[in-house]
């Protein structure tokens, strides 16, 4: 039952691009890259840290690919992977010291992170291109949305793949004890250090993946719209409306608000982000497990 | 097995610990002591949680002082540490396997292990889909044991393993710690219920203030004129 639904929803999703219009496929292609971001923040919240960094390494990754084809003649596709190896270094780096901190502190040093790499974008002009940004003469297959969305669907794919593996080896144990009780976790002789910077770098490369892919979707980077706090703040929305700590919560999450998100710009194009807003405050208020922790929650107690 | 040699700890400025030895060998041994003695502190010094400013702890020879905590966890010491112990949200199994998973020795013989914990504590197989936080006091401490033995210690360190619990259970607590050590694993436990904890181990020490003021075996301890005033109340 379990493994014919999700086969059915990957044949959907697969050939999606042949059935509807070209609206839908964009739509869905953003949505997948929000789920993605949703997905990685949740691994990291897994481990008790919570992250504000998403927006910083999405925008790492978006520069690093863009320049990466701009300078360096890299093919697009390829691309991605630079955009993804230069926020898994940087992560790395910035990790063994920021890894230190806890709870409070780490949130608002991620926070500070951001803004660092914004800093910079915006000033080392001769490689970034300063505050204007830069601009390719093309997006990747030649702006092709239905090759972009199964780029972007198999991306999503293996997220989600990396999310589930997190969830099914001894990986789990050693997040969720780290998030449970750190004493314990090192009683246990888990080397919560070298766990911490794992999970930091995998999620940080996801990041930075999702902006690369982004950025070569719409062709250009621009510091303030590039490491924008959407990119921090509707990922972490959807993780909560869905329900944090699994991979189906912030899949269901995205697509919830993704859809809503479209449908209330249709009906009001002024204002929607006045329901949208309310939308998320009342979930988070009184569906405290999420959507999908409180639909599973009525299920198992029937 | 466990040596330690002249140790002093400091929280900053202030000493707790003034260059303390003990041994553990092939046995149970306690360590006694008021509120503030600083047994916790030697015993997080143990583990690798707080660094001495002077002073070597040796485990099977081998100097570990310094090393990290799961470093000395792998070299074969586990810790029942006081009141928080468990992780709430994770069943009776995932709780046992999680003592052993990081372990490599331990994980090799995964089903041993808990074959060898289900012998101590029969009470955990019939638990083992239960949430760990749903169950009574007593159990639970049992589970934090049962997963500190999946790790395949040598040395088995409970820091005020009676605390919390009602007297019928510290009775059933300290029996299964005997069975224990007749097992072959090695104990160092701290304890302020005296009483109690002189029926279990082979050796104790008392320490106050940071010293070590008594050390002798368990049936002369219990003559001692210092330790029936002052924790024995007779």
């Amino acid at each position: 039952m379990k493994t014919l639904s999700i086969i059915a929803v990957l044949a959907l999703a697969i050939i999606l691009p042949f059935i509807a219009d070209i609206y839908l496929i964009h739509v869905v292609s953003t949505i997948m890259i929000f789920m993605c971001l949703a997905l990685s923040w949740d691994m990291m919240l897994r481990t008790g840290q919570l992250s504000f960094g998403t927006a910083g390494f999405f925008g790492l990754g978006a520069y690093a690919a863009i320049i990466a084809v701009d300078d360096f003649n890299v093919n697009p596709v390829m691309s991605i992977f630079v955009g993804a190896v230069f926020a898994a270094l940087t992560s790395f780096g910035l990790g063994i010291a920021v890894l230190k901190l806890r709870e409070m502190y780490f949130a608002i040093t991620t926070l500070a992170l951001t803004s660092v790499f914004t800093v910079l974008a915006r000033n080392l002009s001769d490689l970034t291109g300063g505050a204007a940004g830069k601009i390719l003469f093309n997006a990747i297959f030649d702006g092709d949305p239905k090759k972009t969305y199964w780029l972007i669907l198999s991306f999503t794919i293996v997220v989600i793949v990396l999310s589930e593996i997190f969830e099914r080896t001894r990986v789990k144990y050693a997040i969720s004890s780290i998030r449970n009780d750190e004493l314990v976790a090192k009683s246990s002789g888990i080397n919560i250090f070298k766990y911490l910077l794992i999970v930091f770098v995998i999620t940080s490369a996801i990041q930075g993946a999702a902006g690369a892919i982004y950025a070569q979707q719409y062709a250009f980077v621009e510091p303030d719209s590039t490491f924008s706090a959407n990119f921090l703040l509707l990922p972490i929305a959807m993780a909560l409306v869905g329900g944090i700590y699994s991979t189906i919560g912030p899949i269901v999450g995205a697509l919830v608000l993704g859809f809503t998100s479209e449908y209330l710009k249709l009906l009001m194009p002024y204002g929607h982000l006045i329901i949208y807003g309310i939308i998320i405050v009342l979930t988070v208020i009184f569906l405290r497990k999420g959507v999908y922790g409180t639909i599973m929650e009525k299920i198992r107690s029937k | 097995m466990l040596e330690i040699k002249n140790l002093s700890i400091a929280y900053g400025k202030v000493q707790v610990i003034w260059d303390l030895s003990i041994t553990v060998g092939s046995e149970a041994v306690g360590l006694f002591g008021p509120n503030g003695a600083g047994k916790t502190t030697l015993i997080n010094c143990i583990l690798g949680m707080i660094r001495p400013i002077s002073g070597n702890i040796y485990f099977d020879g081998r100097d570990i002082t310094g090393l990290e905590t799961y470093q000395v966890v792998r070299l074969g010491i586990a810790l029942v540490p006081q009141e928080r112990e468990l992780f709430p949200l994770m069943t009776v199994e995932e709780n046992l396997k999680s003592g052993a998973a990081y372990i490599p020795h331990a994980r090799n013989q995964l089903v041993d292990r808990m074959n060898f914990v289900f012998t101590i504590f029969p009470v955990l197989k019939e638990r083992l889909s239960q949430k760990a936080g749903t169950m009574s006091g007593g159990e639970q401490r049992m589970l934090a044991v049962g997963r500190a033995l999946m790790a395949c210690p040598k040395l088995l360190i409970l820091d005020e393993p009676s605390v919390g619990l009602q007297p019928s259970i510290v009775t059933e607590m300290f029996a299964k710690l005997k069975q224990i050590r007749m097992e072959g694993v090695s104990i160092l436990l701290t304890e302020q219920n005296v009483k109690q904890g002189l029926k279990v181990i082979d050796r104790g020490y008392v320490i106050e203030n940071g010293r070590i003021v008594i050390e002798d075996k368990s049936e002369k301890l219990a003559q001692e004129e210092h330790i029936k005033r002052a924790y024995l109340g007779v």
